[in-house]
């Protein structure tokens, strides 16, 4: 209590000295010079696509001599001191995107430079009729090779600026404790159901169910890993998994930096109720991986690669390496009886192998009019792959099918691990675009015909957040509700229980 | 009046600046450079997303505390004059909280002396795989514990302060010998461990903080100066300075290359042989970019943000040409208070090929640069040694002589004749020549290639006939022979870095945070 009464006062202090310090104006200039260009500002927000639930777009604008700043937004007038920075007011926010639903709002920046006030080239915010789910999911670790030290999952509410932890692993280094948190994944867009791996230490996958959480362990002596990749059946209690013998290599004179390949993967059914697992899919010619269901939930999405070495042994990283280019993934589907729980025969979905290129996690829109998936030139760990971009197919009519890449949503570098809002109309994905190391969320409208808008970086109270952070979003989850389980509670699921073994069926 | 000696009238204050002055050349001559290199190897920013990792950690706020201090070490001589202040106060401060009488006040050294000798016995771990404001703000902490302390005491006890004429009483000699015997005590056993444990750790900071100022001549300098200790972070700073100065084929083998261990442990307590400590280094200077890229952000992830990391990938983030990310990592590294050299000099290339490409350094490690791609598993580690040995395809010439050092200094002579082939028809440098005559006997043609070693295999044979016996005891006359055989190649052929000579025995642990992210 004292200590929150410490740091209140002393934020006080600070936001005083602050004021004091730096003058933001509060009103926009009467006389100005109109200028062609167009403003320096961070993120670029020009012309993008916004929900009307979406936190305020705080931006940074730079120029070399200006001392201070206004950015116009409609009605709304956010001042910037020397260092370019807005810190938008959330109610006036609230209140402009609430008019201004569905329309388009004008935005005109303008800088105090020593010769007076100049005003940069208008630009435009669209805002959409539709809201994005109110919570995004990810997981923040440093951006990829081999090691790992404190990393966790958090959720941020993205009508406002707060992050929540989900889970984080052990802060301290500790051989007993150290342990690496991934693949989050929840049941249809809610987060009743949802499950992570725990890996080394305390190792297991956490399955929650809305307060309550167990672990489970899925070993089997026919299963090549524990399960890896999940995804749940959008109403009954299963989860598709991938289970994926994985290795790493780091190039040492290449575009690209790492190669994550898979020396075989295999698809499994886990039932939660009944904490018992199966394979789907099992052959030493292919690698299956990335399994979505169909929101119906009677198709399950999946990758399938050929193996290019059939005689390769298992754990013979370095051997598939050597072939690291020549590993294409198509996109699959295979039907499934939710009475039965039966699977039928598999059929060709995405043919991106004939065509020299590789697939990579589907994901159906809730709608199930399209699968949206991320198409690169090899491999499936595209979030390494300069080449990968988003691709849509519409699967409606049979004979009507086509894939498109969502031009206005990609960059020249990687853009990967997409999720869906619950109502069709948004995406958020991650992208290396900013500065090709550090994976950022990117979100973007996908419109009724299928067309994906210019995406926005996902806002921050301080826009400078995204540069000083060192570590990448992976995983991004869209979700209706908040997380409900304890932090505490999962703690002790993670530290204090063992993991239940899944029996294997047959 | 009797007038009292001065020595009597002003001994505890001349106790006091005895014990300033020791502690401020202590501080900053003895232990300076390596302080300065914890430094480097920390960070510290007011912003808070910056420092989450080590707010994180338990007692992360007193490590921060340590790492303010260190931020005096970017001038040795400043942060040695704070620590020296720190354990004048620490000094005074204990004997008042322990109420000591005036002849015992020398006790107030004890705490003083175990955290320098604490200090010292960690050596490199002061902050290779260990948290770099550990040591400075357990001091810290201590200070500011006895001066609550002391203010405790000075407020509420007041009444029962020492009479003032207790406190002006003359010394007695045995109190002044007992006072001089602490001093001599405190000081005397944490140099003595330096020198006895870690031995290597002071040339090695030396070293590093010339390369900081690239002053590589000195870097040589330094490492023949200790040309006699043997530990792989000299011997691999010593080759990034020859390597500079172009000298790798001549000099290489001018220091001994036996490698005792270093008496560190990793990130589980466990024995370490170092090579952690320098991969960064060696494989930036080999030109290994990608490689360098790999180990710094890894260094970043297990330790978070540090200098050294983030000048690191500043420069390989502009040697890629990645402006952005170069951006970032300058934004990062402006928020540090004492780097904006660092920022100034690196800022400028920022959307400049040509900027990038006219820097010497840069130009330097560019003639190394691989010329094909290939992981670095399918290299035996460390990657900048296995991949030279391997290197088939190179850009340069300077290439090529660092596949041959390579080669020479693995003891690999098919690989490194194999490679030979280009240099028939001129005068090989030093080391090479001694190389190929060392090979000379059991494959005459080398000499018919160049006959221009005649002489060179003359004291070859020389070499061979004075040794006799003792080439089947090697292990037992390498240190011996290495006065008057130093910078010879053959010796080092014969004598250097045997297996039975290492007296490590201690391996690089497994770490426990390995996977695929």
């Amino acid at each position: 209590m004292r200590k929150a009464i410490f740091i209140r006062m002393a934020l006080i202090v600070a936001t005083m000295a602050m004021a004091c310090c730096s003058r933001k104006p509060s009103s926009v200039p009467t006389t100005f010079t109109e200028l062609a260009d167009s403003a320096a500002i961070f993120p670029d927000y020009s012309d993008v696509t916004i929900p009307p639930n979406i936190a305020p777009l705080n931006v940074k604008v730079s120029d070399a001599s200006a001392t201070e700043y206004v950015v116009e937004m409609g009605d709304l007038i956010a001042g910037a001191a020397k260092d370019g920075k807005t810190d938008i007011d959330t109610t006036a926010w609230r209140q402009l995107l609430g008019q201004n639903r569905g329309k388009d709002i004008a935005v005109r920046v303008y800088a105090h430079r020593p010769g007076g006030w100049v005003r940069f080239v208008p630009f435009t915010i669209h805002v959409a009729a539709e809201d994005i789910d109110g919570y995004l999911s990810y997981r923040l670790i440093e951006p990829g090779y081999e090691l790992y030290r404190q990393l966790g999952l958090y959720q941020r509410n993205l009508t406002n600026f707060n992050e929540a932890v989900i889970y984080e692993n052990n802060r301290d280094f500790s051989d007993d404790d150290n342990h690496c948190v991934n693949c989050h994944n929840f049941q249809n867009y809610d987060t009743e159901h949802m499950l992570f791996h725990v890996r080394a230490a305390h190792g297991g996958t956490v399955v929650v169910d809305g307060n309550e959480a167990h672990k489970i362990a899925i070993k089997h002596d026919s299963i090549l890993a524990a399960g890896v990749y999940p995804s749940w059946h959008p109403t009954l209690p299963l989860v598709a998994f991938s289970t994926n013998n994985t290795g790493q290599v780091f190039h040492m004179y290449h575009k690209e930096k790492i190669e994550v390949l898979d020396v075989a993967s295999d698809l499994l059914l886990y039932d939660v109720e009944n904490n018992s697992v199966r394979h789907i899919l099992r052959s030493d010619k292919y690698l299956e991986t990335f399994p979505c269901w169909a929101p119906d939930g009677r198709r399950l999405f999946y990758c399938r690669a050929v193996r290019p070495v059939d005689d390769l042994p298992e754990n013979m990283p370095m051997q598939m390496a050597i072939h690291y280019d020549s590993l294409l993934y198509d996109i699959y589907s295979i039907p499934f009886d939710p009475d039965t729980r039966s699977f039928g025969e598999p059929r060709l979905e995405v043919d991106a192998s004939s065509q020299g290129r590789s697939t990579s996690v589907p994901r159906v829109s809730p709608d199930g009019r399209y699968l949206l998936y991320t198409l690169g030139n090899y491999g499936q760990f595209h979030i390494w792959h300069n080449s990968a971009d988003l691709w849509a197919k519409k699967i409606g009519d049979e004979g009507t099918e086509e894939c498109f890449p969502l031009a206005a949503a990609n960059s020249d570098k990687a853009e990967s691990y997409h999720s869906w809002s619950s109502n069709g109309r948004w995406i958020a994905f991650v992208s290396r675009r900013l500065d090709a190391a550090y994976s950022r969320v990117f979100i973007a409208y996908f419109d009724r015909d299928g067309r994906a808008h210019k995406p926005f970086l996902l806002p921050q109270r301080d826009p400078d957040h995204n540069t000083l952070l060192l570590k990448s979003y992976n995983v991004p989850e869209l979700t209706k509700s908040a997380v409900r389980i304890s932090v505490e509670r999962l703690n002790h699921v993670v530290y204090h229980t063992e993991a239940e073994r899944a029996s294997y069926t047959e | 009046m009797i007038q009292k000696p001065f020595i009597n009238s002003h001994y505890r204050s001349l106790a006091y600046a005895l014990l300033f002055a020791m502690a401020w050349l202590w501080a900053s001559w003895w232990m300076g450079d390596l302080f300065r290199i914890a430094y480097e190897n920390s960070f510290l920013t007011a912003d808070s997303t910056l420092m989450h990792f080590l707010w994180q950690q338990s007692f992360g706020s007193l490590w921060i505390a340590g790492r303010a201090l260190l931020l005096l070490y970017r001038w040795p001589i400043l942060g040695g004059l704070a620590v020296a202040c720190l354990l004048t106060a620490a000094t005074w401060l204990v004997g008042y909280c322990l109420r000591l009488r005036p002849g015992w006040r020398w006790l107030g050294l004890l705490p003083v002396g175990a955290w320098m000798l604490w200090t010292a016995w960690t050596g490199l771990n002061l902050y290779y795989m260990s948290e770099p404001g550990r040591t400075l703000g357990v001091l810290v902490l201590g200070v500011l514990v006895c001066a609550v302390d002391a203010f405790v005491i000075w407020t509420f006890k007041s009444r029962h302060r020492q009479h003032p004429q207790q406190e002006a009483a003359p010394p007695q000699p045995a109190t002044i010998a007992c006072t001089l015997c602490a001093l001599a005590l405190c000081f005397g056993l944490p140099m003595l461990t330096t020198k006895l444990r870690h031995p290597y750790a002071r040339p090695l900071a030396r070293m590093q903080v010339q390369m900081l100022s690239e002053d590589w001549e000195g870097m040589s300098c330094t490492a023949r100066d200790n040309a006699t200790l043997s530990y792989r972070p000299l011997a691999a700073y010593y080759a990034i300075a020859l390597i500079h100065t172009g000298r790798l084929a001549d000099d290489m083998f001018d220091i001994r290359l036996d490698f005792d261990s270093l008496h560190v442990v990793n990130y589980s307590g466990f024995p370490d042989i170092g090579s952690g400590y320098y991969t960064i280094d060696c494989n930036y200077a080999a030109g290994l970019f990608r490689a360098t890229e790999h180990k710094a952000i890894e260094r970043m992830t297990m330790e978070g943000p540090s200098l050294f990391s983030l000048k690191h990938l500043t420069r390989l983030a502009l040697l890629d040409y990645n402006w952005d990310l170069a951006r970032k990592y300058l934004t990062i590294l402006k928020l540090h208070p004492f780097e904006s050299a660092f920022v100034e000099r690196y800022s400028a290339m920022l959307g400049s090929r040509e900027s990038v490409d006219a820097d010497p350094e840069f130009a330097l490690l560019r003639q190394t640069e691989p010329v094909q791609d290939n992981f670095e598993s399918f290299f035996e580690p460390p990657v900048f040694l296995g991949y030279n040995c391997a290197l088939i395809a190179r850009r340069t010439p300077t290439a090529l002589t660092h596949s041959l050092m390579a080669n020479l200094y693995s003891k690999r002579m098919p690989a490194f004749l194999e490679r030979c082939q280009p240099l028939v028809g001129s005068t090989p440098p030093r080391s090479i020549a001694e190389g190929l005559v060392t090979q000379a006997n059991k494959n005459p043609v080398i000499l018919q290639a160049f006959p221009q070693l005649q002489m060179t295999a003359q004291v070859y044979r020389n070499f061979l006939q004075t040794m006799g016996p003792r080439l089947k005891e090697r292990p037992k006359y390498a240190r011996e022979l290495f006065d008057s055989n130093r910078g010879y190649y053959p010796y080092y052929y014969f004598f250097g870095n045997l297996k039975a000579t290492r007296q490590s025995g201690a391996k690089e642990h497994a770490s426990s945070n390995v996977g695929v992210n």
